[in-house]
């Protein structure tokens, strides 16, 4: 396998893409160093991810040291079941992305397709669930603005400003996570197409479908945090 | 000689090795991360008493949290397969991790102010009066309190409508 590419190589036929270095690209010294590449790369734009959504979390923090009985009265307004069943649909689809990711490093097409259409099910699971669960939220007038309910019984009692800081974070923070849902739905619905196509981009290294996967166990590692920090909040004793 | 697919993939029938971790870790670690989801859950509903000068809601949140990183863990070492990795790819996965941390230096400077309460604002900290631990709207719950209007003092009120 040719390791460096010579000035010779762009002349035949046109597609120099695939034919001749399999998926290794001129740049690089070996199939090693793309790899190791390629996946530093992914995690350079994850740390970016962390940062974006740490001031969230920093937010958080601040508010529920000042608020915490008023965020725990509001937080008693969430579904628990529906959170842990939340829960539990990111970690199976986080399971079926490490099997797609093992079937890519078999060259097992089947085993990587079926996994990756077992993912978007688990993701559209996680989104309808999180549906229903806003729009009983928008119905109660949870939704913090000028409309944001003052019913003390929705509430659960906790002071209104308080508890639109809470609902603003939840909001924003549960929001933000799906639109990752939504894009990671978006890339893998792509990388799925390639798989079924048999793109050589995906089918010839298994590092192409480990980025993808890289990305959605961070999906799952927010709301990791989320789940505990939205629905599960202690109660002040 | 016959090789399964795990042993050909590690092999050098590419040029490269790989590490192919095998299902069942995989499948291991899912169990574990279930048990630990279906143990916070659990945690929540029991108050854990207070240790010392820690009260005990500071220790229930403390458990939520540690579960929560174990969770992580199990997510970035196994799942993401940073444990099989390169030193780089270990060091780059630290590095968000690492900021993070720094990011909660922040918090320092909060407790070193005096918390400057706004009317409708205030909270346990502030103990500025009215309301009970903070909260200007009634504990005790009436049926249709939606047609009862609070306060204006009380609240931030605007325009509606």
């Amino acid at each position: 396998m040719a390791t460096i590419a010579h000035p010779g190589d762009h002349g035949h036929g046109g597609d120099h893409g695939h034919d001749d270095h399999g998926p290794l690209h001129h740049q690089f010294e070996d199939i090693e160093q793309q790899n190791e590449c390629y996946i530093v790369g992914m995690w350079t734009f994850l740390v970016t991810e962390v940062m974006f959504f740490g001031a969230f979390f920093l937010m958080y923090t601040v508010y529920r040291m000042y608020y915490q009985l008023d965020f725990y009265r509001a937080h008693e307004h969430l579904n628990i079941p529906l959170g842990a069943v939340n829960t539990m649909i990111l970690l199976m689809s986080s399971f079926f992305m490490v099997m797609a990711v093992q079937g890519a490093q078999l060259h097992n097409r089947k085993q990587v397709i079926g996994n990756l259409g077992l993912v978007q099910l688990c993701a559209m699971g996680f989104l309808t669930i999180k549906f229903f669960e806003y729009k009983e939220k928008f119905a109660d007038h949870l939704v913090p603005g000028v409309n944001f309910t003052q019913n003390a019984a929705e509430l659960h009692g906790a002071n209104l400003n308080h508890a639109q800081i809470y609902y603003g974070l939840y909001f924003g923070m549960t929001g933000l996570h799906a639109v990752h849902i939504l894009v990671g739905m978006l890339v893998i619905g792509a990388l799925g197409a390639m798989w079924i196509k048999r793109d050589k981009l995906v089918t010839e290294d298994y590092v192409p479908t480990e980025l993808i996967g890289l990305y959605w166990h961070f999906v799952d590692l927010v709301w990791i945090f989320l789940f505990p920090l939205m629905y599960l909040l202690p109660k002040p004793h | 000689m016959a090789k399964t697919p795990l042993q050909a993939a590690q092999s050098t029938d590419h040029g490269y090795q790989h590490h192919v971790v095998p299902t069942w870790k995989y499948v291991a670690t899912l169990l574990a991360l279930t048990v630990l989801m279906l143990l916070t859950v659990g945690a929540y509903y029991v108050d854990i008493p207070a240790v010392g000068p820690i009260s005990g809601t500071v220790m229930n949140q403390t458990v939520a949290l540690i579960i929560a990183c174990t969770k992580t863990a199990l997510v970035v070492f196994i799942f993401m397969g940073v444990w099989w990795g390169t030193k780089l790819q270990k060091l780059w996965a630290l590095t968000g991790f690492v900021w993070f941390f720094l990011l909660g230096l922040i918090l320092i400077d909060y407790p070193m102010r005096a918390y400057e309460s706004v009317q409708g604002w205030e909270g346990e900290r502030g103990k500025a009066g009215h309301g009970q631990d903070g909260s200007a709207l009634p504990r005790v719950v009436t049926p249709s309190s939606q047609d009862q209007p609070v306060a204006p003092d009380e609240i931030n009120l605007r325009p509606r409508g």
